[in-house]
């Protein structure tokens, strides 16, 4: 397989070094000449020393036969353009973005991106695990990031407490289906009584993430 | 290098470029190894970009490395050298031949330099031989052509 990755940094470089030892063949792009010149000191002459960004550097990478662009910038602008070009010029079969800043994530996808990766979203949702920042814990992204499986543990006080999760007046779009219980997990069902202390496992629209904040555990602090 | 039998090399990769010093260094290599238990490897890189893959049939479709090849046979018929020539498509010269060398076990890489000046003026050594100099393991010898009247 043929991977052009735009973006000589630590991320670009460990991947170009990963792939090419499971024996992909990689180009990397990076417009910095200095680190382009130290990267290809390590790691052989596969560096191009421009920068990813411009149509005719991507094309003189090849982007023409690539089996994937990975836009792996620091810059979430950048990795947009360089995927949208990829995509939409160079018929590239499978975009990658490297996205900053969480909020991006719905546009990268909405223009056309094939997959997103969210450093900070991931680090994030680690560090929710451990410590319930939000109490809304985001487990995945799904449906090309329109929809969101998230966990709430029900605490003394959560308005969900002591209701069947039929009697939840879910938001359109959201559904809850599991639960986990003394470390067990159980399907929920229209008359399952939620107790304090139950992880419930929902799926829902991205924007709906507030009202199920609301139902399930009350009144976010944002919202007062 | 190996000191038995006063060989100056065991096996050497001459590094071809289609260059006026591709007959000087071929020359030079056949005539050193000429009569000893030596092997003489004469490499071609064709360079590609990165727009086609690397196993594309280009070199051997190219009329223009036959011509290299075959001047350099030529070159080693009339010193009545042994001379095995190697066709090699990579993205890079330098390192293409490095590789090579390493992979044949070289003990001698030999590199002809043609002499070109910047605009400016400035000497302009390339990118082949420096990384050579830097990455090869074995020996490197750098032939340069002589300055021409033009040049100076």
């Amino acid at each position: 397989m043929f991977v052009i990755v735009v973006g000589g940094g630590k991320v670009g470089y460990f991947l170009a070094r990963e792939l090419i030892q499971s024996g992909h063949e990689v180009a990397l792009m990076e417009r910095d000449r200095v680190r382009a010149a130290q990267v290809t000191e390590e790691i052989g002459s596969i560096v191009i020393a421009h920068d990813g960004c411009e149509g005719k550097y991507l094309g003189e990478a090849g982007a023409n036969r690539a089996d994937i662009v990975a836009a792996v910038t620091g810059d979430d602008e950048d990795n947009l353009v360089i995927c949208q070009m990829a995509k939409h010029h160079f018929d590239v079969p499978r975009t990658i973005a490297r996205v900053n800043n969480p909020k991006n994530e719905g546009l990268f996808k909405h223009l056309g991106v094939d997959e997103i990766v969210s450093p900070t979203r991931m680090i994030l949702g680690s560090i929710e695990a451990d410590i319930p920042v939000h109490e809304l814990l985001h487990l995945a992204v799904l449906g090309g990031g329109e929809l969101e499986l998230v966990e709430a543990q029900l605490r003394d006080g959560s308005p969900a407490v002591g209701r069947t999760a039929g009697s939840l007046a879910l938001p359109d779009g959201c559904s809850i289906f599991a639960l986990i219980r003394d470390e067990r997990a159980l399907s929920v069902r229209s008359d399952t009584e939620l107790r304090q202390g139950d992880k419930v496992i929902g799926i829902g629209r991205t924007e709906c993430e507030g009202e199920l904040h609301r139902i399930l555990l009350g009144e976010t602090e944002a919202a007062g | 290098m190996p000191e038995a039998n006063n060989a100056i090399f065991r096996r050497a990769v001459v590094a071809l470029s289609g260059g006026p010093t591709d007959a000087t260094i071929v020359r030079l290599a056949c005539e050193l190894g000429r009569s000893r238990h030596t092997e003489v490897i004469a490499v071609h890189v064709v360079e590609l970009d990165w727009t086609v893959p690397l196993d594309a049939d280009v070199a051997e479709r190219s009329e223009e490395a036959q011509r290299v090849l075959d001047a350099a046979e030529g070159i080693a018929d009339s010193v009545h050298g042994n001379l095995e020539c190697v066709l090699v498509q990579a993205r890079d010269v330098g390192a293409a031949i490095v590789d090579e060398a390493a992979a044949r076990e070289a003990d001698l890489l030999i590199l002809g330099l043609p002499y070109r000046t910047r605009f400016g003026g400035d000497f302009a050594i390339g990118r082949a031989v420096p990384y050579a100099l830097k990455s090869a393991p074995c020996a490197v010898w750098v032939v340069r052509e002589p300055i021409g009247e033009e040049s100076q």
